[in-house]
This record gives structure tokens, C-alpha cells and sequence, in this order.
């Protein structure tokens, strides 16, 4: 560009300007050649240095955040062990994908199952069209019902993915980690 | 789902009536101030598009739901005009405010407000309103609406009010919602929401009681949720006026209950659980079975008894969970007895057949339906022209059509009866079924006299009961009951007459002897068993009336009188010129669920549809003749939805007559004994809820059944079985879909030409009402010259026997878990104290009853209403016993009452 800016030549005169490179040497040479690639191998060899970030799903679970919309449980009363759902199917009307089912059934005085008049006979939750939206967690008057941290989800069989009243109210064979603090 | 459609028709028929009175819709409001007219096309461009939803209530004469016009007597209300809110709305005269403000399109909150329980009481509070010129705020639920009126509902002073009424009626309230079967469909949480302030001061404890308690099988009780409407109370003491329910203690501890703590046993208790605006009342059987979001409504007719009520069956899963009733006015007034209530319980017992059955050997064993409808075809093909048919109950008219159809064309045997003794007399059949001599329900209401003759309404058509109470109490109806065996109405009537149990002929014609002197009161009286006095005193009230209802029951054709009964009563209308008078005439209480539907498609051996003459020349048998010719002249009976063995009269003879058939083929429900002892094919029968079709009610009203839950176990429609069975006797009787029958019918019965289900729709159609009408062939004698009645027997030491059937009898009520307890327990017979007195015997005690042809034991049960001499045996039972069938057979009029 300093050659047209030099008023060498005339504008419109019919030149081209040739750059050239100056005659590669030894070390030169092979600098210009390998340069760049060592520079990214230098990273490269920096992170291998740091250790591995992967995580090694499924030996190794991704933590979820505290409030993370999983898999849904039901609670009992740590005291009474009764279930806190008395069948009120609030989480089934306020369910946008319709996924809830709940028949409810007189509880027995003598051998009740719930704290209430009567309990859920009946509670299921098809998770293959659930949306984890978290209403039926909002609707449970007895916070009953409560979305946890589980999102490994996937089965071989549709009917598999409704979950029944038991399922809900087991605990997780493998508790997903939460995220720590600041991760 | 039905609900839905008879919105759309009630609009629709409300917007009808406007058009036709050629008035302006009274529902556009005109507010002052805002009529002038918008000369600015910009102004109009912008404004927003309101949304204009003309509820039917804004037309101020819309009827009722099932009314086509007002009932002859009820009184012309004059349509006035007031204001509401600053919007001038017209109303008729008088009414409440509540429902005059609907006319404006505002709603006012009520808890006790119910204009079916009668007069308002102002119990809730919850109504107050603001009127112009009157200092304190006023209860719109009791406040008749008058001529310029200003009403304000929208006031700070109003709304501070209300907002004070539902923190007050919430101070004890459990708000245990979650639990609480109305949560969804609560009025109490609307209006909690609506007209609320959404705070609670309360910090006190809220008031207890022990819950919840069984105020019956059916009913169960939460008192800490109630909130002292008084609206179960009303409907107790008002309504069915069964005085049970009361409002017990004061103040905190008010709570209602009966008087005694003993549980609510009465036709009609279920009705409280739907009056109640809050969870207090509710039905054990329904007690967490669903959400009001987990079902569907669907709306048909109720086939248990000639009453026929509009019924609402909710449904959860394919499976009915309860019923309801669904207002029509025309029919039921929105009452429903427990009967019909709780009767879905039993559908699904495992009593109800739900397989074809084969006889084999003496077993009834499942079948497959090929190989009974081969078998079943087989034996019809055998005995050809010699079948005969017998229908009754719930029996469609498009069954009835179609099996009618099956026998005249497929088998050419005329041999089919849905009656129960002899054949009846065109005439008199023409005569009785005049549009001009029928009532409707409706009419029953605002008629000034009506005679009951010869029938029980609570056992028999239970919703009359209610209807004859509400024009007692309220619109000054006079009623005389005329029965042998004393009736639950006694307390309302002006005058009650009684006669020897199966002599109503005889008092009949008494009765018209009296009217036009074709007799000797005197002796006729004496020959009915009943007092002249009575005789006179009944004639002189139908005579005096502007509007004489005679309620007559089918039974009173049954006797050795013949025709003469319902001759007598043609000749009755024609004195009193019933014919002429608006709101006037005669309703026959059928014993069949559709026993005038059935005779009206010509479900007759000797009468045509629509009561047109039969074949020429080829007059079928009556079910008497069918009975006697069994096993000779008939070799295959065709039963449907009827057993004769218990249900007819002469039960032994059919019992006999039955053994002798080669062939009986039935459609039921339950193994009534005729069923299991005979038949040699059975068809499950169809049950309410799982019915396509139609039926006519007892006042000529053509109700559509609708289909709302899939067919239990293996059952299929009673039209298809017809049809399959005709094709294998190679008839095609052309029916596809159900709809297909009933088209059939509108194209063959001449009275019910053109009829449609969208005709029909959901309130039903009365054929009197119809241009059709007027095909009905007039009789040739409207009057008959009779003889003088036969006299009832003089007991000389016996007993003058009367029978009586309850309403709690049937599969449907010793099946269903809530009415099981209710069914009529061991047999008892009713005595006066008198004939008690005189045999020695007391309540309770074990009595043998003898006639000519047998004798059985019952428990005495005595009543004072009884009249001395008489004795009235219950019948209803269904267990097939053979003692009581021996003891009545022959139709036996005196008894013996022996220790």
C-alpha cells in the first residue's frame, strides 16, 4: 500500500505491486511452518495438565440445581408416616398436560393411610407426558407432592413411564447431586 | 355432554318465544344517559366489541325448562319495569329480586335462596341489597319485585356487607376443601371468591362436632361445614313433608339432624344432598369417588317407574358414579326419588346377567351370542305363527316397534300384549288417549281438584307424590284421594274416601251415577264398600271445580269388572266436559315404566300403532289367553323386561303355563323367577344408562334415552338382538343404529309421525301437542251405557283382601348397596287396631293367612288408617314363593287371619 501512497506510480498506470517474502531460512522456516499448531498445542497440553472436565454420565451423575424440576415425589409424615396426599386431585385440575390420575377412597379410621378423611386409593402420574411445569406442586394444599432432582427418565416401554403411587413415594435408588455453591 | 345440547334448544326455544310474541328482547338494557344515538362513525370504529351473550334468562316469558305454554291455571303475571344497578330491566310482577335481576344479566349471591323449596325465608343473609327509599339493606331472596324499583347491588355499603356475610358464615366453617366431596362444584367457594374479601380475622377456634355422621345409608353428614340454610330442613318439612328433618340446639351448637337421632328414611331424602350449598350433605355411595374435573355429565330419562324423570348420570372411567336429577319442570319439577338415586349401584352387582344364557339340561349356562341367537332363531322358526310376546318395563318403543315388527312379519303371529289382563275396547282406549281428555303434569299442578283413584302415588309414580303435595301447599288445590288401602296423601287431602280393595270401578260409577243420576248412589256405594257420603262429597268437588284432574291408576282394569272401570271413567269426563276445559282431564298411572308408550306403537294384540285398528281379521291373544293356550296353542314365549310370575296378577297360572312352554325366550336383567326357572334362552337386557331410545311418559311426553356409559359385560342393545334375531328368520328389519327404529316408528305410528331426536331433544316432546295429533282415530262412543257394578263380597268374619306393592321392590333396589336395608323385609300385612283387637294379634306377631287355594304366613303390622274389615298383603316379592302364589291364586277377595 506504501508504494501507491508514495506516488511512485500513477494512478491508473497499468502495474501490479508484488509483495515478496523474504527468503525463508532454517529456523525461520520451521517456526512459520509449526508455529501456530504449537500454540495450540500449548493449550492444549495446559487442560490435559488440569485434569478432565467430562463427566462420566451414566458412572457419574450431572448435578442439578436445588430448584432443578425432576421427577415428582410424594411425602409421608416423618412422625405419623402417613401420606401427607389426601386425594384431593387439586394437582390433577391444575395439571396442563393432563398426566395426573387420582381415584380417592374412604380412609379407615382403624388403619388409616392418610391424615385426612381420605387418601388417595389410586395416584399416578404418566411421565411420559408430564411437562415438569411444577403446578401440581403449586395446587398440593399439604405439600404432598413435591418435584425432585431425578431426570433419568428413559424407558423401553411407554406403561413404563406412569408412575404408580408406590413408585412416587419411594426413594430414589440413586440420589441425584445437587450443584454446590457457586458451580 | 347432553347438557350442553339442551342449553343450546333452551336458548334457542327462548329466543323463539320472543320472536313469536313479536316483542323487542327484553335483555338489551337500556341505560339512561347512554341511549343517544352515535352520529360519530370514528367514535363507533374505535369502541371495543362487547361481547353479547344473551342469557335465557333475559327473555321475561321464558318458560320453565320442558314447558311449551303456561298451565291453564296459573295466574298472568303483569311485566313491570325497575332499575338495577342504573340499567331499567323488565321483569314479571312480584317476583324475587334475585331472579328479577337475572333479567339484567347481575348476579346476586344466595345460600338458601331455592325457588323449588316455595316461599324464601331469608336464612343466609347473603342477598343483601341496596333499594332506594328503604334505610337498611334488603334480602333481594324475599323482596317481591315491584314497578320502579331501584335496586343498587354494587354499592360500598353493599359490598361491605357481603364481604361481612361470608366472613361470618366462614367463622366456623372447616374450609377442609381438600377432603371435602363439593370442593369443585361448591357454591360456597364461588362465592367465597366472588363476593369475599379473601381475608380471615378469625384467630378463635372454630366450632366441633363429631364428623362425619350417617344421617342414613344414603346420606352423610359433616355439621361443622354447614351453614344453616335451612335449605334441607325446607325441602323436609315443605317439600316431601316428611317432617324428619329439624334444625336442632341454638346458636354455635345449631346443627341439623331428626329429632330423635334416628336415621332419614324417606322416597325422596337423596334430594337434600344436591340442595345443600355445601359439603354437609353428601352421598355415602359417591363419598371421594371423583372430582368434579374427573367426569362427565350425561343426560337421559330414568325407566323405573312411569314417572320417567330427566336424569343426569355422572360418569367416571365408563362407569356411572351417581345420578342426578336434570330439571324438567314438565316432567319432575328437578326431584328425583332415592329410588332412581342410588338404583346405578345395582347395574354393575354381580346379580345382573351380563351374558347370554342357554338352558342346558336344568342349568342356565353363558353362552356365546351366536350360538343363542341360533338357538333362540332355531326355536322361533319351530314354532312360527304359535309365538307369542309379552313387554313391559323399561322396554323401548323402538323394542317394542321392532319386536312387533319381528312377530307380524318374521313369524306372522299376532299373539303380542304389554297389558296384563284382557283385551281393551278400542273405543275405550281412543277415548282415554283424546289430547282433549289428557292431562299434563304440569296441569296436575295448577288444577283446583284432583282425584286419585285407585293408586298409591309414592309407590307408584313417586314424583307425583311431590307434584300433588306442591299443589296442595301452594296453589290451593283441592285433592281427594280415593284408595282401599290408606295413601301417604291422607294429611293433604280435602277428602278421603275408601272402598273394598279392587271395587275403584264400582266407585267409579258411583261416582258418575251421582254426577248424571244413571244410578243409585246409595246401592252402588254399598257395592263398592264405600260411604255415599264420600261418593257425594267427590262428585260434588269435580263438579264444582273449574279444573278436574282425575289421577287413575292402570291397575283398575284389572278386576272381574272388565271394561266397565274405564268406561265409567269416559263417562265421568264427559259429565264434568273435561274435553272442553283447558288444564283439565285425565292421566292413567301406568304399572309399567313405558307401559303407554308400549301400547302406542301397538304393542297390542288387537290395536293398531297409534291406536289405529288392528288387522283385519287377525286379532292376536291377550297375555290372559297366551297364559291358558301355553303349551297348546302357543309353543314359544318371547319375554322382555317382564316376568309374569311375579309381576302379573295371576302369577301361578303363568308359573304353571310357563312350565308347559317348549320355548321361552326372555330379555333381563336379573334371574327373576321366571327367568331362571324357564327360559330357555336369555338375553341380557340393557339398563338405563346404557339404553338408546325413546319412551312416553304417562301424559303423552316422548323422552329420548340416551346412551352415557359402554354396555356391561357382553351386552348388546335390545334393537340389535331383535334385529339378529330377525335375520336368522330371514327379515331384514332395516336397523343399523338405533336411530334407525325410531325413524321407523315416526314413519308408522301415526300419532308420532315425523317425531325426531332433534324434535325430541332433551326435555321431550308431548304428541298432543303436535300437528300429527290429530291422526288419532275418534273413537266411534266417547260415553257407555253400563250396567250395575258388581258388589264386593261381605267379609262375614274374613277379611277383605288387598295387596300393595312398595316402591322399595325390584332387582334394582335389594342390588344396590344403599337401598338394600330399605327393601321391603319379610312379608307383613297391614290390619286395623280394630280386626287386630278382635283376632288378638299385635304388631309384629306372626299371622297365617288362608284362602280357598292355599295359605302363608306374613307379620302383622297395624295401621290405624286401615279400615276395619279390610286386610293388605304386601306382593312384591321377587324370590319366586310359591306359598304366596298358591294363596292368591284365583284372585282371591276374602281372607282368613288366623293366630
Amino acid at each position: 500500500m506504501s508504494l501507491l501512497t508514495d506516488n511512485l506510480y500513477e494512478a491508473g498506470d497499468d502495474v501490479a505491486v508484488v509483495q515478496r517474502a523474504p527468503e525463508p531460512g532454517g529456523a525461520t522456516g520451521f517456526y512459520r511452518a509449526f508455529g501456530e499448531t504449537l500454540r495450540g498445542l500449548k493449550t492444549t497440553l495446559g487442560r490435559f495438565v488440569e485434569g478432565p472436565v467430562t463427566i462420566q454420565y451414566p458412572e457419574e451423575k450431572t448435578p442439578v440445581y436445588p430448584r432443578f424440576r425432576g421427577r415428582h415425589k410424594l411425602h409421608k409424615f416423618e412422625d405419623t408416616d402417613l401420606e401427607k396426599c389426601v386425594g384431593c386431585s387439586l394437582c390433577a385440575a391444575a395439571c396442563p398436560a393432563d398426566c395426573i390420575r387420582v381415584v380417592a377412597a374412604d380412609n379407615d379410621p382403624d388403619n388409616p393411610t392418610s391424615a385426612g378423611e381420605r387418601y388417595a386409593a389410586v395416584y399416578e402420574i404418566n411421565l411420559a407426558r408430564c411437562i415438569f411445569c411444577g403446578y401440581c406442586e403449586v395446587a398440593c394444599p399439604f405439600d404432598a407432592i413435591t418435584l425432585g432432582h431425578d431426570y433419568e427418565l428413559s424407558d423401553y416401554n411407554r406403561s413404563d413411564l406412569i408412575f404408580t403411587k408406590d413408585m412416587l413415594l419411594a426413594e430414589p435408588i440413586e440420589r441425584t447431586p445437587l450443584r454446590r455453591e457457586g458451580e | 355432554m347432553n347438557d350442553d345440547v339442551k342449553r343450546d334448544e333452551a336458548t334457542a326455544r327462548a329466543g323463539d318465544v320472543a320472536d313469536q310474541s313479536g316483542k323487542s328482547s327484553v335483555g338489551e338494557t337500556v341505560r339512561p344517559g347512554e341511549d343517544n344515538v352515535v352520529t360519530d362513525q370514528a367514535a363507533v370504529a374505535i369502541e371495543e366489541p362487547r361481547l353479547q351473550y344473551q342469557s335465557p334468562f333475559t327473555v321475561v316469558d321464558a318458560l320453565p325448562p320442558g314447558y311449551t305454554k303456561k298451565p291453564a291455571g296459573e295466574p298472568e303475571r303483569k311485566i313491570i319495569s325497575f332499575t338495577i344497578d342504573g340499567a331499567e330491566v323488565r321483569a314479571p310482577e312480584g317476583i324475587m329480586l334475585v331472579d328479577a335481576a337475572k333479567y339484567g344479566g347481575v348476579e346476586i349471591p344466595v345460600f338458601c335462596y331455592e325457588p323449588k323449596l316455595g316461599a324464601p325465608v331469608g336464612a343466609c343473609r347473603m342477598c343483601l341489597v341496596e333499594i332506594e327509599g328503604i334505610p337498611k339493606l334488603q334480602t333481594a331472596c324475599s323482596t317481591p319485585v315491584r314497578d320502579g324499583m331501584a335496586v343498587i347491588t354494587k354499592s360500598p355499603r353493599v359490598i361491605e356487607a357481603q364481604n361481612g356475610v361470608v366472613e361470618f358464615i366462614l367463622l366456623n366453617h372447616p374450609l377442609d376443601c381438600p377432603v371435602c366431596d363439593k370442593g369443585g362444584e361448591c357454591p360456597l367457594q364461588d362465592i367465597s371468591y366472588g363476593w369475599g374479601s379473601g381475608k380471615s380475622r378469625t384467630t378463635e377456634p372454630k366450632r366441633h362436632f363429631e364428623k362425619p355422621v350417617a344421617l342414613s345409608d344414603g346420606i352423610a353428614i359433616d355439621r361443622e361445614r354447614c351453614i344453616l340454610c335451612y335449605r334441607c330442613v325446607r325441602f323436609s318439612q315443605e317439600v316431601s313433608e316428611d317432617y324428619q328433618l329439624v334444625l336442632l340446639d341454638r346458636g354455635a351448637g345449631a346443627h341439623v339432624g331428626t329429632f330423635d337421632g334416628s336415621q332419614y328414611i324417606a322416597p325422596f331424602s337423596g334430594n337434600v344432598i344436591e340442595l345443600c350449598p355445601v359439603g354437609a350433605l353428601t352421598s355415602r355411595a359417591y363419598r371421594f369417588r371423583a372430582r368434579p374435573w374427573d367426569i362427565e355429565q350425561g343426560g337421559s330419562v330414568c325407566t323405573l317407574c312411569p314417572a320417567q324423570c330427566n336424569v343426569s348420570y355422572t360418569v367416571r372411567d365408563d362407569k356411572v358414579m351417581r345420578t342426578l336429577a336434570r330439571d324438567n319442570n314438565a316432567v319432575d319439577d328437578g326431584w328425583l326419588c332415592d329410588k332412581g338415586r342410588f338404583a346405578y349401584q345395582a347395574w354393575e352387582s354381580e346379580a345382573r346377567i351380563t351374558t347370554p344364557l342357554v338352558r342346558q339340561g336344568d342349568k342356565l349356562l353363558p353362552a356365546r351370542w351366536d350360538h343363542a341367537l341360533d338357538v333362540a332363531a332355531a326355536a322361533l322358526k319351530k314354532s312360527g305363527e304359535r309365538t307369542a310376546a309379552l313387554a313391559g318395563g323399561a322396554t323401548t318403543n323402538e323394542e317394542a316397534w321392532l319386536l312387533r315388527r319381528l312377530m307380524l312379519e318374521g313369524l306372522n303371529s299376532p299373539h303380542i300384549d304389554s297389558r296384563r289382563g284382557g283385551k281393551l275396547s278400542l273405543d275405550v282406549a281412543r277415548t282415554l288417549t283424546q289430547p282433549a281428555l289428557t292431562v299434563s303434569v304440569p296441569d296436575i299442578e295448577w288444577a283446583d281438584a284432583v282425584l286419585v283413584l285407585d293408586s298409591e302415588p309414592v309407590d307408584d309414580m313417586p314424583i307425583l307424590d311431590l307434584r300433588l303435595r306442591k299443589g296442595v301447599r301452594r296453589n290451593g288445590m283441592k285433592l281427594a284421594i280415593a284408595t282401599p288401602r290408606p295413601s301417604s296423601l291422607d294429611a293433604n287431602t280435602a277428602l278421603v274416601a275408601r272402598y273394598a280393595p279392587g271395587y275403584a270401578g264400582a266407585f267409579a260409577q258411583a261416582v258418575q251415577a251421582e254426577l248424571d243420576g244413571s244410578g243409585d248412589v246409595d246401592d252402588y256405594a254399598a257395592r263398592a264398600g264405600a260411604d255415599a257420603a264420600d261418593v257425594r262429597a267427590v262428585a260434588a268437588l269435580l263438579k264444582g271445580a273449574e279444573r278436574p284432574v282425575i289421577l287413575w291408576s292402570e291397575r283398575m282394569l284389572y278386576t272381574t269388572a272388565g271394561a266397565a272401570p274405564a268406561q265409567a271413567l269416559c263417562n265421568i269426563a264427559d259429565r264434568l266436559g273435561v274435553g272442553e276445559r283447558e288444564g283439565a282431564g285425565l292421566m292413567q298411572i301406568p304399572i309399567q315404566a313405558n307401559g303407554r308408550g308400549l301400547r302406542e306403537v301397538g304393542f297390542l294384540p288387537n290395536i293398531g300403532p297409534g291406536l289405529t285398528d288392528g288387522q283385519p281379521g287377525r286379532t292376536g291373544m291377550s297375555s290372559d289367553e297366551i297364559a291358558a293356550a301355553l303349551g297348546s296353542d302357543i309353543s314359544a314365549l318371547i319375554t322382555v323386561n317382564v316376568d309374569p310370575i311375579v309381576e302379573y296378577p295371576n302369577g301361578r297360572t303363568w308359573a304353571a303355563a310357563l312350565a308347559k312352554a317348549p320355548t321361552v325366550i326372555a330379555f333381563s336383567t336379573w334371574l327373576d323367577p321366571a327367568t331362571a326357572l324357564h327360559a330357555d334362552v336369555v338375553f341380557p337386557a340393557e339398563v338405563g344408562p346404557e339404553k338408546e331410545g325413546t319412551v312416553t311418559h304417562p301424559d303423552g311426553r316422548i323422552q329420548r334415552l340416551r346412551q352415557t356409559v359402554e354396555r356391561a359385560g357382553e351386552v348388546n342393545a335390545g334393537w340389535w338382538v331383535v334385529g339378529e334375531l330377525a335375520k336368522r328368520l330371514g327379515l331384514d328389519l332395516g336397523v343399523k343404529i338405533a336411530n334407525q327404529a325410531t325413524a321407523q316408528i315416526a314413519a308408522g305410528v301415526p300419532i308420532y309421525e315425523g317425531i325426531t331426536t332433534t324434535e325430541i331433544g332433551g326435555t321431550g316432546v308431548r304428541w298432543q301437542e303436535r300437528g300429527a295429533a290429530s291422526n288419532l282415530p275418534a273413537p266411534d262412543a266417547t260415553t257407555f251405557l253400563l250396567e250395575a257394578p258388581p258388589a264386593a263380597p261381605q267379609p262375614n268374619g274374613r277379611l277383605r283382601l288387598g295387596d300393595f306393592k312398595s316402591l322399595w321392590s325390584g332387582g334394582e333396589v335389594v342390588n344396590a348397596a344403599t337401598l338394600r336395608a330399605l327393601a321391603s323385609g319379610p312379608r307383613r300385612v297391614e290390619l286395623s287396631p280394630v280386626d287386630g283387637h278382635r283376632l288378638g294379634v299385635a304388631s309384629g306377631d306372626t299371622v297365617t293367612l288362608k284362602t280357598e287355594s292355599g295359605e302363608l304366613s306374613a307379620l302383622v303390622a297395624l295401621r290405624d288408617a286401615v279400615p276395619a274389615g279390610a286386610a293388605f298383603l304386601m306382593t312384591d316379592e321377587r324370590d319366586g314363593n310359591e306359598a304366596l302364589r298358591a294363596a292368591l291364586a284365583g284372585a282371591p277377595e276374602l281372607i282368613e287371619v288366623v293366630k
